[in-house]
């Protein structure tokens, strides 16, 4: 193989980056597009015996939004393995404990039981918040797009607009507003 | 594949390197023919001995022929090649004419084919004439300087118009009348 050749197979099988940010996003409507970034499927390359995942950087997972009022049916199951060691978890206990862990078991479900499972989970990197660490941001490449508009609240748009902003009625004299 | 190809050498259609273009360099280099002067089975070989082999060693000078009769044997042709493959044929009961056709196909060959398993059909050294995709190809320029993570590159961009904001692009056209081709939009 050539220099040149060697240096198209390098950039080729680059693995790259990319950003996802989980504000306002169902984790599990989620987990099957970061699922498709970790593996890899969103590449024309993409083949089931080459490594061609990519790395996936998952911020804020602490402001997902669960569907209807799941936070408090969906429960998280774990066995400790002895008799009498089933335990079930509420989402909202769960995410509690730990904020980063819905999602990550999301992801890990939307994923087909395999021995390259757990390899690809290595390859995702969940923050509760903001903050990423400068070595892994540097990295980073590309965002992947949400899935749901995140909404803006009343009281995050500034009081000029609010004022400006075209009314399609006026409330009566005589409404009382509660 | 199949299970019994499985402990075959993988590998891929080749020719051998620009053999014939110019000159041909026979890739046969040794066959050796075993057989019996009584057995029956050896029969269509010592026909292809009577009748064709000096006119096979004539034509190829380059390959060295060796006959080995042995008493009580099944007849065999083993071919050596330039590239140092021994292919071993058993050629039991075969007729002259088969036989005629096996050692042109021992001679004609470029090493032991049918020991190596076809990954594909065909092969090129140059698959793409445009380049190979790599993970920049068709990305936008724009991510190249933009400071991630950034709502304009993460926010989705295929969702259809909302009411309200059809509501208030209807509004600023009204306000504005003939002056609607700079309105800012949402998007």
């Amino acid at each position: 193989m050539s220099a040149a050749k060697r240096v198209q197979q390098w950039a080729t099988f680059a693995r790259s980056w990319h950003i996802f940010d989980c504000k306002w996003q169902d984790p599990y409507e989620s987990a099957n597009i970061i699922k498709k970034y970790l593996m890899g499927l969103h590449k024309p390359i993409y083949h089931p015996m080459n490594d061609c995942g990519d790395v996936v950087v998952a911020i804020n997972s602490r402001d997902i939004a669960l569907r209807g009022d799941e936070w408090r049916t969906r429960a998280y199951f774990h066995h400790t393995g002895y008799p009498g060691g089933a335990s079930w978890t509420l989402a909202w206990e769960l995410h509690n404990k730990d904020p980063t862990m819905i999602i990550k078991k999301a992801v890990y479900r939307a994923m087909k039981g395999n021995l390259q499972r757990r390899h690809t989970m290595q390859r995702l990197f969940i923050y509760p918040g903001e903050n990423v660490p400068e070595d892994v941001l540097q990295n980073v490449t590309n965002q992947i797009r949400q899935i749901r508009l995140v909404p803006t609240r009343l009281d995050q748009i500034p009081e000029e607009v609010t004022k400006t902003y075209p009314k399609v009625m006026d409330y009566p004299e005589d409404y009382v507003l509660k | 594949m199949s299970a019994k190809h499985m402990f075959l050498k993988p590998g891929f259609v080749r020719a051998p390197l620009q053999n014939g273009i110019g000159r041909y360099v026979c890739q046969l280099q040794r066959i050796v023919l075993k057989f019996c002067k009584s057995n029956g089975a050896s029969r269509g070989m010592r026909d292809f001995i009577e009748q064709d082999l000096v006119d096979f060693a004539k034509v190829n000078p380059g390959v060295v022929v060796y006959l080995k009769p042995r008493r009580h044997r099944g007849p065999v042709v083993v071919a050596e090649y330039l590239n140092g493959d021994r292919v071993w044929m058993s050629v039991h009961n075969k007729t002259h004419a088969e036989i005629t056709k096996w050692i042109e196909v021992l001679r004609t060959q470029q090493g032991n084919n049918a020991s190596t398993r076809l990954r594909k059909y065909q092969y090129t050294d140059h698959p793409s004439i445009q380049g190979p995709w790599t993970p920049f190809t068709h990305k936008l320029p724009e991510l190249n300087t933009a400071e991630l993570p950034n709502p304009a590159f993460g926010a989705n961009n295929r969702l259809p118009m909302s009411a309200t904001e059809q509501l208030r692009l209807m509004f600023e056209a009204q306000k504005l009348g003939e002056k609607s081709d700079d309105l800012k939009t949402a998007e």
